[in-house]
C-alpha cells in the first residue's frame, strides 16, 4: 500500500501527523483529493472539513476554517489556523467535537449556505465515525 | 549601641527584600511554565509556515517566475525606509532582557541611518518605549500592555498597518526585534526581516528541477493572503516567545537577586556579631577598670 505522510499544524499545535492513505482537503478552487506520488503543489484551503483515510483504513475528519496546504515528495502539510478534529471514543466526545466545529466555521463562513453545507458534512463524518 | 541598632535594621531590610524577590521568582517560574508551553507548541507552525514562504519566494527568486510582481517576494538591496518592530517587556526587573532588545534596535537604527535610509520606529512593550521617548527617539507607535498578555487579533491589527505601508511602497523592508526564549537560562536574540519575505540560504540548484506549483486561478490574491497570515502570525510568535523569554529573564534575575540578598544577611550578621561582642568587651574594660581604680 502507497502511503503519503501528512501533517497538519495549527497555531497551537499538531492535530495530525502520520502515514495516510488519502487526504481530501477543501481548496480554495474546490475540494481535492490527494494520494500518494502527488505532483508538487501550493494552494490556499477555505473553511471545510479534512477527510482523512489512515493506513489503517480508518476515517477521520477535521474541521477546518484558513489554511495553505503544500504537498512536496509525498508529503503533505497543512498549515491552519483553527481547526477540530472529529474523534473521541464516546458519543459524548464526539458531540462536543461537533458543536466545536460547527462554532468555528459559523465564525468565518460568510454565508449560511457555506455553513449548511459544511454542517451537514461534519454531520455525516460525525456519524460515520460513531457506527 | 547605635550602630547595633542600625546594623539589625539593615538586616531585616535586607531579608524583607529577599522576601520579595523569592516570591517574585517562584511567581515568574509558574508564568514561565505557561508560556513555554504556548511557545513550544506554536514554535512548530511558525517553523514550517517560514519553511513553505521562504520555499516559495526563493523559487520565484531562482526562477525568475514572470507575471509575480508580489512586492513582499522581491529582495530589495537598496531600501528607501525601513521598518523597525520592536518587542520588550511591559515590566522590568528581568536582568538586562529589555536592554538587549534596546541595543539591537539602536544598533540596526545606526546602521540604516549611515545608509541614509529613513527609519521608522515602531514600539511594542512599555520599557522599550520608555526608553526611546527619554531619548528623544521618535515612536511611529506605540502599543502597551500587549506584550504581557499576547492578543493574535491585537497583533495582527498591529502588524496590518507595517504590512499596508509596505504594499502601498512607504515602507521597502520590515525588521523585527524581540528576545526570544532558548532555554530556561538563555535568551536569544532575534533580528528577523519580515517583509520582504528573506530567503535566507536557500539553494537554488535544488529548486530548478522542480516547478513552483500553485494552483489557484489567481497567485497574485493567493500571495498575498499567505504573505499577511505569515506576517501576522510571525508577530504573534514574536509576542508569544518574548513573554516566555521575560518570565525565564526575570526568574534569574530574581534568582540572582535572592541569593545575593542571603549573603549580605549573611555579611550583616557577622558584623552584627562583632560590633556585640566589641561593645560587651568595652563594658567589661569599663568595669574592670572601675574596680582597679577603687582599689
Amino acid at each position: 500500500m502507497h502511503t503519503l505522510n501528512l501533517e497538519v499544524l495549527t497555531p497551537s499545535g499538531s492535530i495530525f501527523n502520520g502515514p495516510v492513505q488519502s487526504v481530501t482537503v477543501p481548496g480554495e478552487e474546490g475540494e481535492f483529493g490527494v494520494l500518494s506520488q502527488h505532483v508538487a503543489l501550493t494552494t490556499l484551503l477555505k473553511a471545510g472539513v479534512i477527510d482523512i483515510i489512515q493506513e489503517n483504513g480508518k476515517k477521520q475528519s477535521i474541521v477546518v476554517n484558513w489554511g495553505v496546504v503544500q504537498i512536496a515528495n509525498n508529503i503533505v502539510t497543512v498549515l491552519v489556523d483553527g481547526a477540530v478534529a472529529i474523534r473521541g471514543d464516546s458519543e459524548s466526545d464526539v458531540a462536543k467535537a461537533l458543536e466545536e466545529a460547527k462554532a468555528l466555521i459559523s465564525s468565518v463562513a460568510d454565508s449560511s449556505a457555506m455553513i449548511a453545507s459544511v454542517s451537514a458534512r461534519v454531520e455525516s463524518a460525525a456519524h460515520s465515525h460513531l457506527f | 549601641m547605635a550602630n547595633l541598632k542600625e546594623i539589625q535594621r539593615q538586616i531585616k531590610s535586607v531579608s524583607n527584600t529577599q522576601k520579595t524577590t523569592r516570591a517574585m521568582k517562584l511567581v515568574s517560574t509558574a508564568k514561565l511554565r505557561r508560556a513555554e508551553e504556548l511557545a513550544k507548541r506554536s514554535r512548530l507552525f511558525a517553523q514550517k509556515t517560514n519553511q513553505v514562504i521562504a520555499e516559495i519566494a526563493s523559487r520565484i527568486h531562482c526562477n525568475k517566475i514572470g507575471g509575480i510582481q508580489n512586492r513582499c517576494f522581491v529582495q530589495n538591496d537598496a531600501p528607501e525606509t525601513i521598518d523597525i518592530i520592536f518587542v520588550t517587556a511591559d515590566k522590568g526587573l528581568c536582568g538586562g532582557f529589555n536592554m538587549q532588545t534596546i541595543k539591537a534596535v539602536k544598533r540596526l537604527m545606526s546602521e540604516y541611518k549611515n545608509k541614509n535610509v529613513n527609519v521608522r520606529i515602531r514600539g511594542i512593550g512599555k520599557k522599550g518605549i520608555e526608553f526611546f521617548t527619554f531619548n528623544k527617539v521618535e515612536l511611529l507607535d506605540e502599543v502597551k500592555n500587549l506584550s504581557s498578555a499576547p492578543d493574535m487579533v491585537r497583533s495582527s491589527e498591529f502588524m496590518a498597518r507595517s504590512i499596508r505601508d509596505f504594499n502601498d511602497g512607504i515602507v521597502d523592508a520590515v525588521y523585527l526585534v524581540y528576545n526570544g526564549y532558548k532555554n530556561v537560562i538563555t535568551q536569544e536574540l532575534h533580528i528577523n526581516q519580515i517583509l520582504p519575505v528573506s530567503i535566507g540560504d536557500f539553494d537554488c540548484e535544488s529548486a530548478k528541477n522542480t516547478v513552483l506549483e500553485l494552483e489557484a486561478q489567481d497567485e497574485e490574491k493567493m500571495l498575498d493572503s499567505l504573505v499577511n497570515k505569515y506576517a501576522e502570525y510571525n508577530m504573534y510568535y514574536a509576542l508569544i516567545d518574548s513573554v516566555a523569554a521575560e518570565h525565564s529573564a526575570r526568574m534569574q534575575a530574581m534568582d540572582a537577586a535572592t541569593n545575593n540578598a542571603k549573603q549580605m544577611v549573611k555579611s550583616l550578621t557577622v558584623k552584627y556579631n562583632k560590633a556585640r561582642q566589641e561593645a560587651i568587651t568595652t563594658e567589661l574594660i569599663e568595669i574592670i577598670s572601675g574596680v582597679e581604680s577603687m582599689k
